[in-house]
């Protein structure tokens, strides 16, 4: 206890020293601090984002294996081969689809079924059949058929719904995924003249003694193209009859030579399970010609600014803590050089070697302290907006890059079809099955960071107080005062 | 009663030759209650003979004992916190106590129980001849003198048998000096201490009770004085 008390009055009248060595911890907590608070920060939004933006698998054509074939000298021979191979691909069904869905690495899954269909009581809304939901396998889709008929195996399957490019306007739609339920876009209900709980009929264009009633539900408007020049008198999904996997799998089973093309898609665990995953597809038979195809890149691309502040955080912090460290066990060395009288009187009145090195740390110790609860509190105030001009500096570049990529095609990319339209810099809100990127980091001081600096702190003052322990062990009381005399 | 005896005690510094020797086969016992002058050239090895005998250095060759205990096998920290009471020339206080708390960390440090050390430390000081006043002054708005006497009264904290003092009076004025030398020889026919003087002091040699020539040439020691 007494030594605690004389280091506390030891601190008091030596103000001068102990400022000078309380403002040096100070810098380097308040930059610890705001280093700390980024990194947390970084982290905790990058691992929300990833859990937000789940990783999405499907199976798309394998373009690659299938051109490995093509021998460039024979182009007519080439093609043939191509046309064999591709009518050779064996399509995926729903079994498929339930077998590579059990699996370790998949959180959930779904698919979408299409069939092309006519109808006995409503006329298409083009003359000519348009389908809007053009897949890698849907080039041999049925060409008389007016309608697409489009089954969803699950609410969680409606992304175009969930990500608002369609939105209902009437009725609603069904919660029951069994029934011979519809909904229809707009543009077709208002030409033939139709509304929720009306029923059409759908005609099997191979056999029309096939025919299926289905009563509408909802109808729908589709906002999916409104920016891109068009001149198309309708939507593309005008024809686009939307129901459930079941009434759908009903008119298939009924007649299998129709084109049922299905699009399977797989919610991954993590990042590490994609290539496990593709490693078991091919285990479980998926044809050479097909392949897993996820959106990783874009998860990742949208992380990137994040990882750009987080490294940058981390090296800042590691500089700060080398240099600092480097400056408190110098001017350590010399405070104790200055001391060494000191030590040389409190060795002679006997105190014992350990307890003079335990006065020194505790010095340094109360000096930290107050200097870590100073500098957190002015790191945690200062730590949001630098982050935040960190990073808008980092969104900026991310501008310019996307500007020269636009420049390099020639015209505005982020308009293209298969380019996220809701990339949107101002706005930080998920939605889910969308990715965005990050413009914000809300930067906190939380328990770990406080923990994390006084770990931090604990580790320079001994560190620091290596100085004072060595010259302890070192001198000898008598030549200390001998040096004074 | 021998409190402190010295049996063939030499000495050399670490880096010296091998029979290189500052002080050698120094043979003698210090009793309670007297008062002892050790005197001799510079270079002599006084203030060597003083680091043993106050287990602040360890003989290189023979033994101390101290109340028949071997110094070289007890905890010399503890045995100068508690047996022994040393007072340097420059009287080495710590400058940023004062003097009042310059006694209490002395006490602190040797773990001796008082009720109330302030009131105890302020006492000291008045047997010394000092005041409450000067207690709470910072050690250098003091005079030598004044330092000195602080140091003495530090010394006595904790009670210790054997007080050394290395030229307590070489920084002070006769006054002062004879004033000191009072104090010395209280403590040891009035308060039955072991009082070892290391001086130059004609003054201080003639008025202590034993007086001990270290001889430069033979390295040894020699009554010269005793009452």
């Amino acid at each position: 206890m007494y030594i605690f008390k004389n280091a506390l009055i030891s601190i008091w009248r030596n103000k001068g020293r102990n400022i000078l060595i309380g403002v040096i911890i100070l810098v380097i907590t308040i930059a610890s601090t705001v280093s700390l608070s980024i990194l947390n920060a970084s982290n905790k939004l990058i691992s929300s984002y990833e859990e937000k933006n789940e990783i999405i698998g499907s199976i798309t054509m394998n373009r690659e294996s299938l051109m490995q074939n093509f021998d460039p000298n024979d182009r007519e021979q080439g093609k043939e081969n191509l046309k064999e191979q591709f009518s050779n691909i064996e399509e995926i069904t729903v079994d498929n689809i339930k077998n590579y869905a059990d699996s370790n690495y998949v959180k959930s899954y779904y698919y979408i079924e299409s069939l092309g269909l006519n109808s006995s009581n409503i006329e298409k809304a083009t003359s000519e059949s348009i389908n809007d939901r053009k897949g890698p396998m849907m080039e041999n889709q049925e060409s008389q058929a007016a309608f697409t008929l489009t089954g969803y195996s699950s609410i969680e399957s409606m992304k175009e719904f969930i990500e608002g490019s369609y939105k209902i306007t009437e009725g609603e739609i069904s919660t029951d995924f069994t029934s011979n339920n519809c909904i229809i876009n707009k543009e077709l209900a208002t030409l033939n003249d139709l509304s929720v709980g009306d029923k059409i009929v759908l005609v099997n264009p191979n056999n029309t003694l096939l025919t299926y009633e289905f009563t509408i539900t909802g109808i729908f408007e589709d906002n999916s193209d409104v920016n891109a020049p068009s001149m198309d008198m309708f939507s593309n999904s005008v024809n686009n009859i939307i129901t459930n996997t079941t009434a759908l799998e009903k008119i298939y089973n009924d007649d299998t030579t129709l084109r049922n093309q299905i699009t399977p898609t797989f919610i991954l665990k993590n990042k590490a399970a994609i290539s496990k995953f593709e490693k078991e597809l091919q285990d479980k038979g998926l044809s050479e010609y097909l392949t897993l195809t996820t959106n990783l890149n874009q998860v990742e691309s949208s992380i990137e600014s994040i990882s750009n502040v987080k490294t940058f955080a981390i090296t800042f912090l590691v500089i700060t803590l080398i240099i600092g460290s480097i400056v408190l066990f110098v001017i350590n060395m010399i405070n104790i050089r200055e001391r060494k009288y000191e030590i040389g009187v409190l060795r002679t009145i006997g105190m014992k070697k350990s307890l003079v090195a335990t006065k020194f740390v505790i010095e340094l110790l109360i000096v930290s302290l107050a200097s870590l609860i100073l500098g957190t509190i002015s790191g945690s105030l200062i730590s949001v907006p630098t982050a935040n001009k960190l990073l808008e500096n980092e969104i900026n570049s991310s501008k310019q890059n996307i500007d020269e990529i636009n420049k390099n095609f020639g015209g505005n990319m982020m308009d293209k079809p298969d380019i996220p339209k809701d990339f949107n810099i101002e706005d930080n809100n998920f939605k889910k099955g969308t990715i965005q990127k990050i413009d914000k980091i809300n930067a906190v001081v939380d328990i770990k960071v406080i923990l994390e600096l006084l770990i931090i702190g604990i580790v320079l003052t001994l560190i620091s107080s290596l100085a004072a322990v060595i010259t302890i062990q070192r001198f000898s009381p008598l030549t200390i005062l001998k040096e004074r005399g | 009663m021998d409190i402190l005896k010295l049996e063939n005690v030499g000495y050399r510094y670490k880096d010296a030759n091998l029979n290189d020797y500052v002080l050698s086969d120094i043979n003698y016992s210090f009793s309670l209650g007297k008062c002892y002058a050790i005197k001799g050239k510079s270079g002599s090895g006084k203030s060597t003979l003083l680091s043993l005998i106050s287990g602040l250095e360890r003989p290189s060759k023979g033994k101390i004992y101290y109340n028949n205990k071997d110094l070289g096998k007890i905890d010399l920290d503890k045995f100068r916190n508690t047996n022994i009471g040393i007072i340097f020339q420059s009287f080495n206080l710590l400058p940023h106590l004062n003097a009042i708390e310059n006694i209490i960390l002395s006490m602190d440090i040797s773990g001796i129980k008082v009720k109330n050390k302030k009131e105890y430390a302020i006492k000291l000081l008045k047997d010394v001849g000092l005041t409450k006043d000067h207690g709470e002054r910072r050690i250098l708005r003091l005079s030598g003198g004044e330092q000195q006497r602080v140091a003495i009264a530090r010394s006595l904290s904790y009670n210790p048998d054997i007080i050394i003092a290395d030229e307590p009076t070489g920084n002070l004025d006769e006054e002062t000096e004879n004033e000191i030398i009072e104090i010395f020889k209280d403590l040891a026919h009035n308060q039955n201490k072991c009082v070892i003087i290391v001086t130059h002091s004609n003054n201080v040699a003639h008025k202590v009770d034993v007086v001990l020539e270290l001889e430069k040439e033979n390295k040894s020691i020699k009554k010269s004085k005793r009452i």
